[in-house]
């Protein structure tokens, strides 16, 4: 058990380096330099030379690299060329808005989803199979912003119910603070739910039917068991333990989606900041959200691998590595 | 075995105590995509406290279908249409899932089929047990604890307080049948229906766990209907055999009367081929088997000093070792004989037979095909060889591609090594259909469309395509029914007389072996511990293991005399 988790972590570790590797050089090759954008359009190559040594830019690739990761390490991410503050500094502001926004997605697609794709698997054809059946089709089909826009323009535009952007209103405290929040959050969470519940709900149902049919839990009927104690003890406890390791994989589908979402709303998280950097070349911006994103969905997989092993027994008793 | 009948000699005669389950012209039909099929009919039979009665028919018998209709447990499609269930005077054919799950476990129990599929792989196994005691009310929170662990140490696992907080993955197949059988008896019902409850373990676990579910019901005097396809497994552990074919019952009475007198034709051929029940070689006899001149044919397959180890990781402190599968095995196969390599599962043979088609290289030891040594073959010469030595494996619906045709099947092994062209080779599959005794209209046909007993027919045919010498037969009939089983026993033997071929005959079923076999090898834990001639290693057997693994034999005799 602690080999596993040993090397689940080494693993992690490992990810997070090569994805900090692969940004950093993905950047710099992405044509028209950094200082295109600051000169705006000057022809002085003087100039240029200056602010290029300024930010450590006429080095060997190589060797900002090693300058990169080494700065990397110590938490600095360096700093904005729009903005000219510490990029940690601005990432910092606008994580929690992505993490609240991500993070309840997340929660109400594992708590309405479970449930969806047992009731779809237990009572085939019935009407949460149905409902399933649509929603994995919508899902499927659906562009996140496509979604997004549509929900503005019914419920935000027309109807008014919802803010139209934003993350919540200026100068409320309070209560009224929370309840501004939850009411910039209700359409953001609706186009991400509903994107994401679809193939989720589908996975835990066709684990689900396949564990119906297993002889232990004919076997479990035989014991006259009651069918609750059936489907929960005996089907869900072994259905959910490749539901889970999906929900990990797709994790970076849903911080993609958060991405676009956030631009459609105007909402103020590390999705709409890159779109916002990437129209400014904001190289540092761009490169410490990436790591930023990245670091999040290895984290998120790490944790789904220790989930798998408090609901795994083979895995901890180190049948297998 | 004399126990049993020592204790039902002093008990009053099972037809004068209370009537535990009476079923009367069942009928039960299955809604398919080809409209209704019945699944069985017209069939009745009474189960008296403390009996036990044997269900014996093949796959598709309805033998499991009737036990299911009892259980309350048929699949979706499938219904009772007439006939009634009674247990304990109370009709429960039409009873509900909830009804039912008061009587589930309480008062009929099941041990079922395959310990390795039926616990539920992520719950301890005494939490399991525990589940039943407290849906049933036989125990409480508080004392359910001492319950599970008294139970499991009953049903004959040592150590239970440490075993009941593991996972069925830490347990063997045998001991989690223990912990199944301790699952079927807890509420201690009146009734129990084992389905095949030992098809899936090694023969000398098999007795064993069957002496312990005997002794058990009969200290509790609960009722059993044994499922099995095996007839002499029956008779030794029942008082009344039902036979079943087809959906229905085609003779039941008391089992030595159905064993030395079967009235059924069908029954008489299932007497008849049941391997455990033979007691020579299968006709034709090898011409050199009886008069001692196997040895004078030479040797197709010289085996010296074979050692096969693995590096395992260590499943409790992670640390790398040496694990030995095989260790000095020396054999001589003589050409157009059969040597069969006998064992339980973990004894070596499989690996012997895996290393023997060069599947895999030994980690010492000489491996000779007429003359060559092949351990460590590669590239011109392997290729060679495999064209010479040929596996049939255990299970025809695993081993045969089923998004092919069996004429793709039968030609494959022709333009691997680019033998005549397309003419040629439909008529090469054309004559190895008949040389398997299958019609030539099946060419077209898929593997999946075809019978266990047909799809290892063509497995045979396209080991037989590119003409071997040495055919490697792993397990080929156990995954059979019994007269499948003889029938391609025999195929197999007629094949040998008229091709000249030799057979390395893996098996787990020394009566299969008897059937087949010219000379024997019993392995156990890697090493070989016995060999010999067949006919002597069967009549007198040196070591004790293989003795053990001979007393695990169901023997009709002992019970047929006892009547």
């Amino acid at each position: 058990m602690t080999r596993y988790v040993v090397s689940r972590v080494g693993r992690a570790v490992l990810a997070v380096w090569i994805a900090v590797t692969i940004t950093f050089f993905l950047l710099r090759l992405l044509p028209g330099g950094p200082t295109t954008l600051m000169l705006d359009g000057v022809n002085d190559p003087a100039l240029e030379a200056k602010l290029l040594a300024d930010y450590g830019l006429d080095q060997p690739l190589i060797t900002q690299y090693g300058l990169f990761l080494w700065q990397l390490i110590q938490g600095n991410l360096g700093t904005s060329f729009y903005s000219q503050s510490p990029v940690a500094e601005v990432l910092f502001d606008r994580m929690p808005w992505t993490l609240l926004l991500a993070g309840s997605a997340f929660l109400i697609t594992l708590v309405v989803g479970i449930p969806l794709g047992v009731a779809a698997a237990v009572k085939r054809d019935g009407l949460p199979d149905q409902a399933l059946r649509f929603f994995g089709m919508a899902g499927q089909a659906m562009f996140v912003p496509s979604l997004a826009v549509l929900l503005l323009a019914v419920f935000a535009l027309k109807l008014g119910w919802f803010p139209i952007g934003g993350a919540v209103s200026s100068f409320v405290e309070g209560p009224q603070y929370v309840a501004s929040v939850i009411s910039h959050l209700i359409l953001p969470l609706l186009s991400l739910v509903f994107i994401n519940i679809g193939p989720y709900a589908l996975t835990v149902r066709t684990n689900m039917l396949q564990v119906l049919g297993a002889d232990y839990v004919r076997s479990a009927r035989a014991r006259g068991l009651s069918s609750q104690a059936v489907i929960w003890n005996h089907g869900l406890r072994n259905a959910v333990i490749p539901a889970v390791t999906l929900m990990g994989l797709q994790l970076g589908t849903l911080v993609g989606g958060a991405v676009l979402t956030e631009t459609v709303f105007a909402y103020p998280g590390i999705g709409s900041l890159i779109y916002e950097a990437v129209g400014r070349q904001d190289f540092p911006i761009l490169q410490g959200a990436f790591i930023l994103l990245a670091i999040t969905v290895v984290l998120a997989n790490l944790l789904t691998d220790l989930v798998c092993l408090l609901l795994d027994p083979k895995l901890r008793t180190g049948n297998r590595a | 075995m004399s126990d049993t009948q020592n204790v039902a000699e002093a008990v009053p005669p099972v037809s004068e105590r209370e009537v535990i389950l009476d079923v009367r012209d069942l009928a039960v039909d299955f809604t398919t995509e080809m409209g209704r099929v019945s699944g069985v009919q017209g069939v009745s039979f009474t189960l008296h406290r403390g009996e036990t009665l044997a269900i014996v028919g093949e796959s598709g018998s309805g033998k499991t279908t009737t036990i299911n209709a009892v259980l309350g447990l048929l699949p979706g499609n499938g219904d009772v249409t007439s006939g009634e269930i009674f247990f304990r005077g109370t009709d429960i054919a039409g009873y509900s899932e909830k009804a039912l799950r008061g009587i589930r476990g309480k008062h009929i129990g099941l041990v079922p089929q395959d310990p390795m599929s039926n616990l539920n792989p992520v719950m301890r196994v005494g939490d399991q047990l525990a589940e039943v005691l407290l849906a049933h009310g036989k125990a409480t929170r508080k004392d359910v604890r001492g319950k599970v662990n008294e139970l499991l140490a009953r049903a004959g696992l040592p150590d239970a307080a440490t075993r009941a907080r593991q996972y069925p993955h830490e347990f063997s197949g045998g001991m989690r049948q223990r912990a199944l059988i301790a699952i079927g008896l807890a509420c201690q019902p009146e009734l129990l229906i084992a389905d095949e409850p030992t098809s899936a373990l090694d023969v000398t676990v098999q007795r064993t766990i069957l002496d312990h579910l005997g002794s058990l019901t009969r200290d509790l005097g609960t009722a059993m209907i044994l499922v099995t396809h095996d007839l002499g497994l029956a008779a030794e552990r029942a008082e009344t055999v039902i036979v079943m074919n087809k959906g229905r019952i085609v003779e039941q009475g008391p089992s030595a009367q159905i064993l030395r007198d079967p009235q059924h034709e069908y029954t008489r051929r299932l007497v008849e081929s049941a391997p455990s029940l033979a007691s020579d070689r299968m006709k034709p006899i090898n011409p050199g088997a009886l008069t001692g001149q196997i040895t004078e044919m030479p040797v197709i397959l010289h085996v010296r000093d074979l050692v096969k180890e693995y590096t395992v990781r260590s499943h409790t402190d992670g640390k790398r070792k040496t694990f030995t599968a095989v260790t000095g095995v020396n054999f001589d196969l003589h050409r157009g004989t059969t040597l069969a390599i006998v064992g339980e599962s973990g004894s070596g043979k499989s690996t012997t037979a895996r290393i023997a088609l060069r599947l895999e290289e030994p980690t010492s030891g000489l491996v000779e095909f007429n003359g060559t040594n092949i351990a460590h073959l590669r590239g011109r010469g392997l290729k060679t060889l495999r064209k010479q030595v040929q596996p049939i494996f255990q299970d025809p619906y695993a081993s045969l591609n089923p998004m092919a045709s069996v004429g793709e099947i039968l030609e494959e092994p022709l333009k691997i090594y680019r033998l005549g062209n397309r003419a040629a080779r439909r008529e090469r599959a054309m004559d190895l259909l008949e040389m398997v005794a299958l019609d030539a209209s099946i060419y077209d046909r898929f593997a999946t469309e075809l019978s266990g007993g047909q799809r290892q027919r063509i497995a045979i045919a396209r080991a037989l395509a590119l003409e071997p010498d040495l055919i490697i037969c792993d397990e080929p009939v156990s995954a059979l029914d019994v007269l499948v089983q003889a029938q391609i026993l025999e195929l197999l033997m007629k094949l040998q007389t008229e091709l000249g071929l030799s057979y390395l005959f893996i098996s787990h079923d020394l009566a299969v072996v008897r059937l087949i076999a010219d000379q024997i090898v019993v392995m156990k834990a890697g090493e070989i511990v016995e060999r010999g001639a067949v006919v002597d290693v069967f009549t007198s057997p040196q070591h004790e293991y293989t003795r053990m693994l001979l007393d695990s034999i169901p023997h009709i005799a002992s019970r047929g005399t006892a009547g």
